[in-house]
């Protein structure tokens, strides 16, 4: 340690200066403006309050706090990462660009909309403009094509010895510009008089805080030099893919590696020509995404003033979509079945806990459960819910076992409306169109469920979330996945195959409404009502939807599905509402204009039109949804993989690629 | 090559695979008429005859996709009584098909892997909560894949994470076999392996089908159209035509057959046999030579 001669920090090649700029400046205008403009600092300076000044002490402002060190500390790591991971040859213009659209405008428009989905919406359709007309530039101006990677080398200990340094330079630097800009902000707001009367508390702070930053930069870029470094492609094996275990790494190999991974799949790898898309950089997305969810509820009052409890009361709404999202992307997007009536086990898992969890059960069957102990019912219940659904996954999957496609369509279709309306007429048990009513929430230890905050709530979905979301990942993988999507491609083969087709497809039904039924009883659970008439045939419609914009049989897709349809149709349009109402906003004169014209128009009132042409506008230009699973994307957009060597000339017929190549302009 | 093998002399043998007497009807067309054919353990028996002999109808009925309308298939001594295609594997028979259907969005090895579907024990609750012999059962699959694939020699194990879209149709065809063999079958099907391939592809296949026998001692039934392969490879040859078997026996025997001569081409033909001859020559050189020695 006592070996950092200063010297040490200077970056030695004049490729490392390069690599340090590219990212160093990438991410500290993001950063800062995160930071300054909008709430970074006031998180910290709230946080420091709560500490030292017992007046305000608040355990939220300090989880906030802890948050935003967090963020700091993971964003330096990054840094340090992707500069020991670039082979530097994406042009440094062209990353700004990039980084500047897809970090800086969003946190910008979600700044001035004050709404999260809004802006993140805006976003969007600034995103979408931004690719397509990159694409036009680049049609214009084609750039070189990329040659495949030079000789991918087995790391030595020398290329680890420059990777760590690398990434130590990196963070290092990136922290010492942040610590020194934001020190002369301070002190300009201090000399200025804009901070009043600071406080002794602050000033050490700022000190503090501009000595230690570029220490744990330091730090943390080893940290990021050893996450490049285990993603490099080592002596033996594979990189990142442990499975291939023990075999020696040819040069033949890294090759072959490189001529057909060399554009996207090239992820493992380091060097690497797209650094921000490697397996190594969402370590530390997932990370950074982590601690947002989970500190989200304290940081929230910071990021959008009041009403914090609305929104993550709606928050928890879109998780529950969530998760049927993911267990429709089971049915359909796997095992190729077309459901369109999965509202069905929604409603079976609703009604399965609001008839055992409310006075209905009593109603029903007399027994009348302590009410303290009744909301701990929940817990088994939510199982023994999705048990049910699946049971009636099996029941209503078995008769379309013979069917194909479209017939099946039209089946479930059926059944998506039967359920419901079977639901509601069997009032002695289900008190028919009057709903159940007064369906206890869960318990858990010192927990006060849905009686002043949605916290709660929000923490339970997230909890489901991730549980539903690890068993929908290893179902993927695993021998059962593999014969869903078998079956999906070629049932015949599948078959020839050795796969049971009768019981590979129940299981799809019967998994995909598991999922549903556990959706369903906390939906029952959070409303604290249940009314079967809510739910009909446009709903199944509507988780469709989700799948398919966001990706069929793409897990991380019908995520963003869910959230996307969700947001669309009862955040955004509602809150575009709201802002065109408030004489503040930027948008309230168009708002008044367009209401000269139309008198009765209000976003909410065409929100089907506009659901609508978004999802005629994705399906044609890119039918493979927001965040398609690389097979679709292969799929649909077959003629991107000419950079791969094509060693036949001949499609044979039958194979998709032989239509694919008559192209209709 | 096939006095290499020591094989008891055919009567004392079980056949792996009996035909009585099969026959398919689809409404007033009868596609198989009954059909006899026994197949003994480590033979190589090829089914040719011009097209819409019934050839892939028999196939069809042996690996389950068709019921029999009337007859018996017995494998191992135990009939495949309304064994549906899944069953059929289990029992042992593994197939490929004329056109090849692979499963294009997935790559070469995930094919193979679900190639071992039936081999692999984990169920859907196992998939979900993973205990270690789930994962160890899964990396024992690939390694198991990949040495299935490298039976082709390497260039498929370098290329195991392609999606086989992108291979050649000879490396297409030999993926297909890879999964065929993956369930660990006693009889392979092959329905027209070489389809579509030229000379030297086609002398490749000849070798490998050959070594599939000789070196993982699997018995091998075959469609094939062109004559030059299955008389170089086939231990025995039945020909069909409209539905019934016309002819069987060995490679020579055929060869000279009049019904078959006819069947190919045309009465007319019998008293050419010149031609008829030259198309049958077995190949004068190459690995798939069939010198009878």
């Amino acid at each position: 340690m006592a070996m950092l001669v200063p010297s040490q920090i200077l970056p030695q090649t004049g490729e490392t200066r390069r690599l340090l700029l590219k990212w160093v400046i990438a991410f500290l205008v993001p950063v800062l403006v995160f930071t300054l403009v909008w709430s970074g600092e006031a998180i910290l300076n709230a946080a420091l309050l709560a500490i030292f000044f017992p007046g305000s002490f608040s355990i939220a402002a300090i989880a906030a706090g802890l948050f935003m060190l967090l963020f700091y500390g993971i964003i330096t790591g990054l840094t340090g990462y992707l500069v020991a991971a670039d082979s530097g040859r994406q042009s440094l213009l062209d990353l700004w660009i990039s980084m500047f659209f897809f970090t800086v405008v969003p946190i910008l428009l979600i700044y001035i909309t004050a709404n999260l989905f809004v802006g993140l919406a805006a976003s969007v359709v600034v995103w979408a403009f931004y690719y397509y007309g990159r694409r036009l530039v680049r049609r214009f101006r084609p750039p070189a094509p990329l040659p495949p990677l030079p000789s991918l080398k087995v790391l030595d200990a020398e290329m680890r010895a420059t990777l760590l340094t690398r990434a130590r330079l990196g963070s290092f630097w990136f922290a010492l510009s942040f610590s020194l800009i934001w020190l002369l902000v301070d002190l300009l707001f201090y000399f200025t008089g804009q901070y009043g009367q600071a406080s002794l508390v602050f000033l050490v702070w700022i000190l503090l805080r501009s000595v230690l930053l570029p220490v744990a930069g330091w730090l943390l870029g080893s940290l990021g030099g050893l996450v490049a470094i285990r993603h490099a492609v080592p002596a033996n094996g594979n990189g990142s893919n442990g499975d291939r275990a023990g075999a020696p790494v040819s040069t033949r190999r890294l090759r072959l590696l490189s001529a057909t991974r060399a554009r996207e799949e090239a992820r493992d790898l380091v060097p690497n020509d797209l650094p921000l898309r490697s397996t190594g950089a969402r370590n530390f997305y997932l990370l950074l995404l982590l601690a947002l969810l989970v500190f989200y509820p304290m940081i929230d009052p910071f990021l959008f003033g009041p009403g914090t409890d609305s929104r993550l009361d709606n928050y928890g709404n879109a998780g529950y979509y969530v998760i049927l999202a993911l267990g429709l992307n089971i049915v359909v997007g796997f095992a190729g079945l077309l459901d369109l009536g999965y509202v069905a086990f929604f409603v079976i898992g609703a009604y399965t806990w609001a008839m055992v969890g409310s006075p209905q059960l009593t109603v029903l069957t007399g027994i009348h459960i302590n009410p303290d102990i009744w909301p701990w019912l929940f817990w088994p219940m939510l199982i023994v819910a999705a048990l049910i659904a699946a049971l009636w996954g099996v029941l209503l999957g078995a008769p379309t076992l013979r069917l194909r496609g479209d017939y099946l369509a039209i089946v479930t279709l059926g059944f998506g409306e039967i359920i419901p309306i079977v639901v509601q007429n069997l009032d002695k048990y289900t008190n028919g169109t009057n709903g159940l009513t007064g369906i206890y929430s869960p318990a858990f230890f010192g927990v006060h469920w849905n009686v002043s905050t949605s916290e709660p709530y929000y923490y339970l979905i997230l909890v489901l979330i991730a549980i539903v979301l690890l068993a929908n990942l290893r179902l993927r993988d695993s021998r059962i996945g593999r014969a869903w999507i078998a079956m999906r491609e070629d049932e015949i083969a599948a078959a020839a195959s050795g796969i049971n087709l009768t019981r590979t497809k129940l299981l799809a039904f019967a998994a995909g409404a598991f999922f549903s039924g556990i959706a369903g009883a906390y939906y029952a659970a959070k409303l604290s009502t249940v009314t079967s008439g809510n739910f009909s045939f446009s709903d199944s419609v509507i988780y469709l939807a989700m799948v398919v914009l966001g990706g069929l049989g793409s897990i991380p897709g019908v995520v963003v599905g869910a959230l996307a349809v969700y947001a669309v149709n009862v955040l955004v349009l509602p809150q575009l509402d709201a802002l065109g109402n408030d004489p503040s906003s930027i948008i309230y004169p168009i708002y008044t204009h367009i209401l000269q014209v139309i008198p009765n128009f209000s976003f909410s009132n065409i929100r089907n039109l506009i659901f609508g042409i978004i999802l005629v506008v994705l399906m044609i230009f890119r039918p493979e949804g927001l965040i398609p699973s690389t097979r679709r994307r292969h799929e649909l957009h077959h003629t991107e993989a000419e950079g791969v060597e094509i060693t036949s000339l001949d499609t044979p017929p039958g194979a998709p690629g032989f239509e694919s190549e008559m192209r209709v302009e | 090559m096939t006095a290499e093998h020591e094989q008891a002399p055919q009567s004392t043998r079980q056949p792996l695979l009996e035909l009585k007497k099969v026959t398919k009807h689809f409404g007033g067309l009868a596609a198989v008429q009954d059909v006899d054919l026994a197949i003994y353990p480590q033979e190589i028996v090829s089914i040719i005859g011009p097209n819409g002999a019934g050839k892939t109808t028999v196939f069809n009925l042996i690996t389950g996709i068709y019921l029999a309308t009337s007859g018996e298939i017995i494998f191992e001594g135990q009939p495949l009584k309304k064994a549906s295609p899944h069953q059929v594997v289990q029992r042992g028979l593994a197939r490929t098909f004329q056109n090849i259907r692979l499963f294009n969005n997935m790559t070469v090895l995930e094919n193979v892997l679900v190639g071992e579907h039936l081999r692999l024990k984990a169920s859907i609750l196992d998939a979900v909560f993973r205990p270690p012999w789930v994962k160890q059962e899964e990396e024992e699959a690939r390694r198991r894949a990949i040495e299935l694939l490298s039976f082709f020699g390497q260039h498929l194990v370098d290329r195991q994470d392609e999606y086989v879209i992108n291979l050649s149709y000879a490396d297409r065809r030999r993926v297909e076999i890879a999964r065929a063999l993956a369930s660990e079958p006693k009889l392979l099907l092959l329905d027209e392996p070489t389809a579509g391939m030229n000379e030297a592809e086609t002398m490749e296949a000849v070798h490998y089908i050959r070594r599939l026998r000789d070196e993982l001692h699997l018995t091998i039934l075959l469609i094939e159209h062109k004559l030059m392969v299955t008389m170089g490879i086939s231990d025995r040859i039945a020909v069909l035509d409209y539905g019934r078997k016309i002819a069987e026996g060995l490679p020579d025997e055929i060869r000279r057959d009049e019904r078959v001569i006819t069947a190919y081409l045309g009465k007319a033909a019998t008293a050419d046999r010149q031609t008829w001859q030259v198309a049958l020559r077995p190949q004068p050189e190459g690995e798939a030579n069939n010198h009878h020695e």
